[in-house]
């Protein structure tokens, strides 16, 4: 052990595996023997970094060098400069946006840099297939002390006192469900995790599943404790198959190390724990539906009262709590409730993991204290948005959430400003779209996703998103009525108040915010037959401004239908007969020459161009 | 086959007398047999093409007599009549290969549903179900039944027993579903209600290399619609089919929690990030050099359609 003298952190997450961790891996153990750096240098394969975009990741300890996009054929440089000749190796590194210098540290690139590590405090740092390293890194201590020297009560308080709310989408407070259920008399118990992460566009339960399985064992031992539960189940989703891998290893571990199971500690208190492979519904992620699915029934909600904290899994006292949630409860019992507090605000305390996604730079998780600006988000941490463009909306909350404008980007993340906007904070998925997205398209992405996995228990949600996707579908295909936008929001409002749960109340949130905030995008679809963005097919007429038109010919070679002629260096055409409107040359096209217009439109569009374009100037560019 | 012959067998005679006018007033020819033993002594005179027995009988009893049936006169189709449908008998009668089972008291139209069903059978006319249930290996069924006693007894096992099915298998056939819904003592509907309501089972088969494509958020934002319309298109699919030569199926994903690599595809069990069209065509085409050469063909028969 002493004669290490560094630590290759390799990301082994789901998203650097499929970048080729495996590979790097091999190629990395092969290099370091044939140089003979095999005992000095030791390899660790880590958890999900959050960093997936730029994976395989890898950072080096103790000089905190990061690596990005390691490749098999870098290998053996990389091994030679950084650990024969002391120089690390700079082609690797991150480099910024502008100035293309290299930034070797960590903790100093920006994606990194304002990040705050609470739920993720292990990320990177440990191997979670060892218990030993999480142990090392103070894991089981907030455990043992809830066990011997703290009440039932205690912990409750402290973690009503944090202020530390339910991280799966609600926000209920985590302590006043705890108390709620502390106090049922009842010989059976459950102590509950959902693992069971839906939302589309949030990986963050799957990234500290895969990377520190033992903290969510931790939070939930100290939540049965609690509670006085003594059995419990990890519901995971079935596509997560790293994260079940870990977490039965790990619940293994804990097993055999007396940390899990009968008598913990020599304490006298027991708990068992199992995982529980979820089938693929999302409606599941709603508390009473995933207690019915694992009894083994369809994963359908039922009315509440009575709440689970009476009736819930086998009608017995039951907690249901979100990964991201037990992974805060540890330091919380270690560090106390004042230090808990003091990140974020007053109504939303500690820090949020976001898993920011979309047409940024940076791509990946990020945990940020509560209460700062989406705008810090998305462009301080993010790196604004990719290959320049116009940022255009922000998607939070998935299919539950909005899409939340430019003029909003200030709102401060916590769960009362969120809701404001008509959006919600949800798991936190944070999609970022930039002005190629379609608002209308992208809320019938949201209906057909909310209509597909409608439950159909209740006919507000089965019969209403149905509705919803078919008007919505319309307008996307040039059909809209210029009635469509009342009767959306109509019925929008209509079924928020009548679902029976969380799906539905919160289904038709993508239409009412996208209509919301971009309302002319719907009238211009409906009322124009014109999609700006250039994403519905029917609503489009693409047309090269000649004035533009360099006659490069990269659109004419990216047409999948050869729908475009011209000569060399002189301007091209499109041949709309032929146009399938696929927008691969509005991407192709270099110099902006290419303009969508209304369908079926015929003419001199200038005046039509010049109208869009004080349109778009009017809602501001963004430095 | 002139008119089928119907044994019934019981231990009391009012069972018998009344079957007897029942299946008579329908034209069918029926004798009776008070009991297991008159059975046998009955078949070795006559042939019979059913048998109704009873289980619950004296000396002779019923589990004997279709064993005995079984294997004397393996033509015979068999069909229980019980008053107290004990999960273990049925299920051991079941497992003889019976054809159907009426309860007692039953009603005529029951009686004459059963029997029809049963005279259809014997006839050589078997059920879809059968059918299949003949091309399902005994040693795929005697996994699944090993499976099914293993976590039967556990609370809320039907969705694990299902997850193992399903691998064990390959997919969740009406045939499967029944024989987990006998090996649980649940009802059929209930394994079903479960099966169609998760997206993870399926009812179909799937290819030898599963596609699985994200349509989650990050990934539509990034284009994975188009990727999925190349690879439909090319294979001549849609969502949720498998190509006529089972070699590839396609399937829609909510989501993958792989958002950072967006747009996602996963192939069997491996995963690859950033796709568009172009790529995600090279990557299925490993497993089948010919996809990318079609469909190059096809774009210049589209070309050569459109100049012409």
């Amino acid at each position: 052990m002493d004669k290490v003298r560094a630590n290759l952190m390799l990301c082994a997450g789901t998203g650097c595996v499929a970048s080729g961790t495996p590979k790097v891996k091999e190629a990395l153990l092969e290099e370091l023997k044939k140089r003979g750096l095999d005992e000095e240098i030791k390899l660790v394969l880590t958890g999900c970094n959050g960093y997936c975009a730029e994976g395989p990741v890898m950072a080096v300890y103790p000089d905190q060098v990061f690596y990005q996009k390691v490749t098999v054929e870098d290998i053996p440089i990389l091994v030679e400069e950084h650990f024969l000749k002391g120089r690390p190796y700079q082609k690797l590194m991150f480099k910024e946006p502008e100035k293309k210098t290299a930034i070797p540290r960590m903790g100093d690139i920006p994606f990194f840099k304002h990040q705050v590590l609470r739920v993720l405090r292990n990320k990177g740092l440990i191997d979670p297939e060892k218990i030993e390293e999480y142990i090392a890194r103070d894991g089981y201590q907030a455990m043992a002390k809830a066990l011997t020297e703290m009440t039932s009560e205690d912990i409750v308080k402290v973690v009503k006192d944090s202020g530390l709310r339910g991280r799966g989408g609600a926000g209920f407070p985590t302590g006043l469900k705890w108390d709620f259920a502390s106090k049922v008399k009842s010989d059976i118990k459950y102590m509950l995790c959902n693992g069971d992460e839906g939302d589309p566009g949030a990986f963050m339960d799957r990234s500290v599943m895969e990377a520190d399985p033992h903290s969510v064992i931790e939070g939930m031992v100290i939540g049965a404790k609690a509670i006085g539960a003594h059995h419990g189940y990890i519901y995971v989703r079935a596509e997560y198959p790293l994260a079940v891998k870990r977490l039965q290893l790990a619940i293994d571990q804990a097993t055999e190390s007396g940390l899990l199971g009968e008598n913990i500690l020599g304490t006298g208190f027991d708990f068992h724990l199992e995982i529980y492979l979820g089938a693929g519904a999302f409606v599941c992620g709603e508390e009473t539906a995933l207690m019915r699915s694992l009894e083994g029934k369809r994963g359908m909600p039922r009315p509440r009262p009575p709440f689970p904290a009476h009736k819930g899994l086998w009608d017995k006292p039951s907690v249901l709590n979100n990964v991201e949630t037990l992974a805060q409860i540890a330091p919380i019992i270690m560090n106390g409730s004042e230090w808990y507090r003091s990140l974020g605000t007053e109504k939303s305390a500690g820090t949020k993991v976001f898993a920011l996604t979309g047409a940024v730079n940076n791509v990946g998780l990020v945990e940020v204290p509560m209460g700062i600006p989406l705008r810090t988000i998305i462009y301080d941490i993010g790196g604004g948005i990719r290959k320049g463009r116009k940022f255009k909306a922000v998607q939070l909350g998935g299919p539950s959430g909005g899409c939340i404008p430019e003029s909003h980007l200030n709102t401060p993340v916590t769960y009362e400003d969120i809701v404001a906007t008509g959006a919600i904070v949800g798991s936190g998925g944070m999609v970022v779209m930039d002005d190629n997205t379609c608002m209308v398209g992208t809320a019938k992405f949201f209906l057909e996703f909310t209509a597909d996995e409608s439950c159909g228990k209740c006919t507000p949600c089965r019969v209403g998103t149905k509705i919803l996707l078919d008007m919505l579908t319309d307008i996307t295909e040039g059909k809209g009525k210029e009635s469509d936008i009342e009767t959306l929001l109509d019925l929008g409002r209509d079924i928020i108040s009548t679902s029976l749960c969380g799906l539905g109340q919160t289904a038709p949130n993508p239409v009412l915010t996208t209509i919301k905030y971009f309302r002319d995008e719907y009238e211009s679809h409906i009322r124009d037959k014109w999609c700006k963005a250039g994403v519905c097919r029917n609503l489009t007429t693409f047309w090269i401004d000649e004035k533009l038109c360099k006659g490069c010919g990269a659109c004419l070679r990216a047409c999948p239908s050869k729908a475009i002629i011209g000569e060399k260096k002189q301007p091209h055409k499109i041949i709309q007969e032929v146009c399938v409107h696929c927008r691969t040359c509005y991407e192709a096209c270099k110099f902006k020459s290419i303009k969508i217009l209304p369908a079926g439109f015929e003419g001199d569009p200038s005046e039509l161009l010049g109208a869009a374009a004080a349109g778009e100037g009017k809602k501001g560019d963004l430095k | 086959m002139a008119e089928p012959k119907i044994l019934i067998v019981d231990d009391e005679l009012i069972v018998i007398k009344s079957a007897e006018r029942v299946l008579k007033s329908e034209g069918y020819s029926v004798e009776g047999a008070l009991g297991g033993r008159e059975a046998i002594l009955k078949m070795g005179q006559n042939s019979f093409d059913l048998v109704f027995t009873d289980l619950k009988m004296p000396e002779v009893d019923g589990i004997t007599l279709i064993r005995w049936i079984k294997k004397t006169k393996p033509d015979v189709g068999i069909v229980i009549i019980t008053g107290y449908p004990s999960q273990d008998t049925i299920k051991e009668a079941l497992e003889l290969g019976i054809i159907d089972y009426v309860p007692k008291p039953f009603t005529p139209s029951v009686l004459l549903d059963v029997t029809e069903r049963a005279v259809e059978w014997t006839k050589g006319k078997k059920p879809e179900e059968a059918k299949t249930a003949e091309e399902f290996p005994p040693a795929m069924a005697a996994e699944l039944d090993r499976v099914i006693a293993q976590l039967k007894k556990k609370p809320g096992a039907l969705i694990p027993v299902l997850q193992r099915a399903q691998e064990i298998v390959g997919y969740l056939p009406p045939v499967v579903q029944k024989r987990i819904a006998k090996g649980m003592n649940i009802p059929e509907a209930e394994v079903h209600s479960v099966v169609s309501f998760y997206s993870f089972f399926t009812m179909k088969p799937r290819g030898d290399h599963n596609i699985r494509v994200c349509l989650g958020t990050a990934c539509y934002v990034k284009g994975i619609e188009g990727v999925l319309k190349k690879i439909q298109d090319t294979l001549k699919i849609n969502v949720g089919e498998t190509t006529e030569d089972r070699k590839f199926s396609i399937e829609a994903v909510r989501c993958l929690g792989a958002c950072g690599l967006a747009p996602v595809m996963v192939i069997d069990q491996e995963t690859y990030g950033a796709m568009s069209p172009k790529k995600a065509l090279e990557k299925i085409s490993q497993f089948d050099p010919t996809i990318i050469e079609s469909a190059s063909a096809e774009q210049a028969e589209e070309m050569a359609e459109k100049e012409a």
